[in-house]
């Protein structure tokens, strides 16, 4: 098992045809972005069509992990109860090497809150979570 | 102006009160609203035959113009621009139906009682309903974009918005204090208004700096209320208005619209350039309504910009050209959205301030303004310019005295 930051309580990913790749992947820690095969454009969150050039086509391509803090939210208030012992926790907008600019939605976990700035060098860690979820988080490189 | 031009002839509004104060439930506001709207407009309720609602309205068009004794409904519409980017896009679809002659009088409306039903922001109301384990399936599921910001704690519209405005501030250095004098402006305006829920407690800058954090960069006061409350207004042809209780307030232009960047919502990240990303993604809705209506930033005398949090006045105020890119946060700090200022702000109060019926007060307030009963009224004005929630699907009205 994985090192844990995050309560199982929390909304849990619908997984359907054309996102149950990006999560099979983390289960296996693995970080992996649609790539269409056509054009060659990366994009995320996962996606049926290509808004490049249209093709259904696609190849779940692994990426390094590393990124760099785009923009974040450090969230102070508990939405959830059982959030009440984890804030403030960051949200964070990676954008991902490799990928064009590829941007991801996650988290910054063990962060120093007073050191976070754009440009931010990051990296994936794998936080696996109950019912065999497992979930791509970042920290700082 | 044709004949057929759309004018808004009447407004009316519940009284406004905090988050479960309202004592008759949301559908009876809705009546009660539109009852107050037609009154004012000098029409009977069942001279309406088109119903216009907009965001996720509860109290429907069928079972309104029933109780209300339409004549006949003809024309009925709930606008896709979603949540807050649609108080003008049901404007603009009143209108669309009023000048092509599909209907005669529109009534554009939204009842919402927060205390009544879960609060605004779905991913949190979804979120609330989670079982303890986390493991039933809740709303969010049937969501795919929010299956990639939910489960990281995307919880609430603070978060969902604060990430863009951090962009915005790590870009251009706009500060929190910048936001907070957009909160003390609003709070002011609130103060002169009667019918605001805020009015009667002052906020000073320092009081906002010392609010708690919900989600970096929005403090508690950077937040729009949570209300309860209806308002509606009354849109009709130019010709009928003529004939009308009140002065009628031309509709001189609506768009609708959404960059790339921001079709698939802020957290979708798909599309969006880098430059994009951190804007409210309204510069090309701004284009086409100042085209339409013949108009630039400059011929705007007073604005509604729409603040679901503070940091969306600074968004508005750029892609609707009062300033360049970044110049937001400086501006409104200048004292620019003041009674004094070049461009006065949220005379009402605004979301954050008056209530939070999402924007259609803003359209309301417009309309006061340019018959010139507004609590604040900005002397002389002929044309104002409101706007819906930038950084989704959005919509904008430039509103104008005859």
């Amino acid at each position: 098992m994985s090192e844990r930051w995050f309560p199982d309580a929390m909304p849990r990913p619908a997984v359907d045809a054309d996102t149950a790749p990006f999560f099979e992947a983390a289960a296996r820690h693995q970080l992996v972005v649609q790539r269409c095969t056509a054009c060659g454009a990366h994009r995320h969150p996962p996606r049926p069509l290509c808004p490049h050039c249209h093709a259904f086509d696609v190849a779940w391509e692994q990426v390094s992990g590393r990124g760099t803090l785009f923009s974040w939210s450090v969230v102070h208030q508990p939405f959830l109860p059982q959030l009440a012992d984890k804030v403030p926790f960051v949200v964070a907008v990676v954008e991902l090497e490799g990928t064009g600019g590829t941007r991801m939605t996650s988290n910054l976990v063990d962060a120093d809150l007073a050191a976070l700035a754009a440009g931010l060098a990051v990296e994936v860690v794998f936080e696996d979570m109950a019912g065999g979820l497992t979930l791509p988080r970042f920290t700082p490189a | 102006m044709s004949g057929r031009s759309a004018c808004i002839v009447g407004v009316g509004e519940t009284a406004y009160t905090k988050r479960g104060g309202a004592t008759e439930s949301e559908y009876r506001l809705a009546l009660h609203a539109i009852l107050a709207a037609v009154a004012d407009a000098g029409i009977e309720p069942a001279a309406i035959d088109g119903l216009a609602p907009f965001s996720d309205e509860r109290s429907g068009p069928w079972t309104l113009a029933g109780d209300l004794g339409l004549d006949e409904l003809r024309f009925a519409t709930t606008t896709a621009m979603p949540g807050g980017g649609g108080a003008c896009g049901a404007l603009m679809e009143a209108t669309m139906a009023v000048e092509g002659g599909y209907a005669e009088t529109v009534v554009v409306y939204r009842s919402l009682c927060q205390g009544q039903f879960a609060r605004i922001g779905g991913t949190r109301a979804a979120a609330e309903e989670a079982a303890p384990e986390g493991l039933a399936t809740t709303a969010l599921e049937t969501e795919a974009l929010a299956a990639f910001s939910a489960p990281y704690g995307v919880l609430g519209p603070s978060v969902m918005f604060g990430l863009p405005m951090r962009r915005h501030m790590a870009r251009y250095g706009t500060t929190s204090e910048q936001l907070g004098h957009i909160a003390v402006t609003e709070r002011a305006y609130a103060a002169a208004n009667p019918h605001s829920v805020m009015g009667s407690r002052p906020l000073t800058l320092e009081d906002h700096q010392a609010s708690r954090l919900v989600a970096d960069p929005y403090r508690l006061f950077d937040c729009c209320l949570e209300t309860d409350g209806a308002c509606a207004l009354v849109v009709t042809t130019a010709e009928r208005a003529a004939d009308l209780a009140q002065p009628p307030v031309a509709v001189l232009g609506c768009a609708q619209g959404a960059d790339g960047a921001q079709l698939g919502g802020p957290m979708a990240n798909a599309g969006s350039s880098a430059e994009g990303y951190g804007t409210g993604g309204g510069a090309r809705v701004a284009a086409r309504l100042y085209a339409r209506a013949g108009l630039g930033p400059a011929d705007v005398d007073v604005a509604q910009l729409y603040d679901n949090f503070s940091g969306q006045v600074v968004f508005g105020l750029e892609d609707f050209g009062f300033c360049g890119p970044g110049e937001g946060g400086p501006f409104a700090a200048s004292g620019a959205l003041g009674p004094n200022g070049s461009l006065p702000t949220n005379t009402a109060g605004g979301n954050l301030s008056e209530a939070y019926l999402q924007g259609l007060n803003h359209l309301l307030e417009g309309v006061r303004q340019l018959r010139g009963t507004s609590t604040s009224q900005v002397e002389g004005a002929r044309v104002c310019l409101v706007t819906s929630s930038p950084g989704i699907p959005t919509s904008a009205a430039l509103l104008g005295r005859p």
